[in-house]
């Protein structure tokens, strides 16, 4: 077969899994896990709502859910990404937006078991930073191609250099968080009464 | 080419629904609601409720055909499943199994 590489096209919806072992290029949508042995690219029009797993991955799309690489995750300028990005090479270019942690594993350690585990553990974590102190572990996980494979493990969340880089650059100005995932603000009582001491006053 | 390809290899299960050109190759079980053609290459199998504009089969299908326009089974294709079509072909050499509509 000349060209192996499954295309779900612009006009297309898929709510289901794929699996399987080809090439994937998502140009639609698709509401479902998808875990295949070969590379996967979600173009600028893709979107993908659930979990993506691969060899390689290219998002330029959205996707919103975890990205795991067995070799890489790249977010392209234009990618959107809400979720945990695992691979042991990681790069997220000026103009992507991510959301969620940032974790270079070595490759033995992308076994399914251990991948769960860990992302079960995450949010237990309160610091940005889990690696050994001495790593730079921001800078390491944003820089293309710049992973050193001496250290087995680096994680940081999509924070200090990361978002600056990219939040500055994001086109419509939405912030990257900083710092692990937080509760949203409790709501401030005053702010009700105040916010029903004007309509009062409208209504008069 | 279709605009959707769903190569050798791959497997979807999950409803597909899409307003281009689809073909597969590979493995599908749910459902699938196109508006253009479908087609089910030799060596795919599809285990699903089949909807489109025309349908062309090559390859192994399980489930109810719909088509707006036709069904076209080639020669090596195996269904088993009723099919509901204005035009159905069947080529000498494809397996059928089911009831044919052609009702308008």
């Amino acid at each position: 077969m000349a060209d192996n590489t499954t295309v779900i096209g612009k006009a297309t919806r898929v709510r289901g899994r794929l699996t399987g072992k080809a090439d994937v290029d998502v140009q639609g949508f698709i509401e479902g896990e998808i875990t295949v042995s070969g590379d996967v690219t979600v173009d600028s029009s893709g979107i993908v709502d659930a979990s993506v797993r691969g060899r390689r991955l290219l998002i330029r799309g959205a996707v919103r859910g975890d990205l795991l690489g067995e070799e890489s995750v790249t977010l392209a300028d234009g990618a959107r990404v809400v979720g945990d990005i695992r691979a042991p090479r990681v790069a997220i270019a000026l103009g992507a937006l991510a959301r969620g942690s940032v974790e270079t594993v070595e490759d033995r350690a992308m076994s399914p078991a251990s991948a769960r585990v860990q992302s079960v553990a995450r949010p237990a974590t309160s610091a940005g930073h889990r690696g050994a102190p001495a790593t730079a572990g921001p800078s390491r996980a944003v820089a293309p191609a710049l992973v050193d494979r001496s250290t087995p493990k680096t994680q940081a969340s999509v924070s200090a250099s990361a978002s600056v880089a990219t939040a500055t650059a994001s086109a419509d100005g939405t912030p990257v968080h900083a710092g692990p995932r937080r509760p949203p603000p409790p709501v401030v009582p005053s702010l009700k009464k105040a916010k029903a001491q004007i309509l009062k006053k409208r209504e008069r | 080419m279709a605009s959707t390809v769903i190569g050798a290899g791959i497997t979807i299960e999950g409803e597909i629904t899409t307003e281009e050109d689809i073909a597969i190759a590979g493995t599908v079980r749910g459902k699938l609601s196109a508006k253009e053609v479908v087609t089910i290459e030799p060596g795919a199998t599809v285990e699903a409720d089949v909807q489109g504009g025309s349908l062309v089969i090559g390859g192994a299908l399980t489930g109810n055909v719909t088509a707006g326009d036709r069904v076209d089974l080639q020669a090596g294709a195996r269904v088993v499943g009723n099919v509901k079509a204005a035009r159905v072909t069947i080529a000498d050499g494809a397996q059928f199994k089911g009831n044919v509509d052609m009702d308008l």
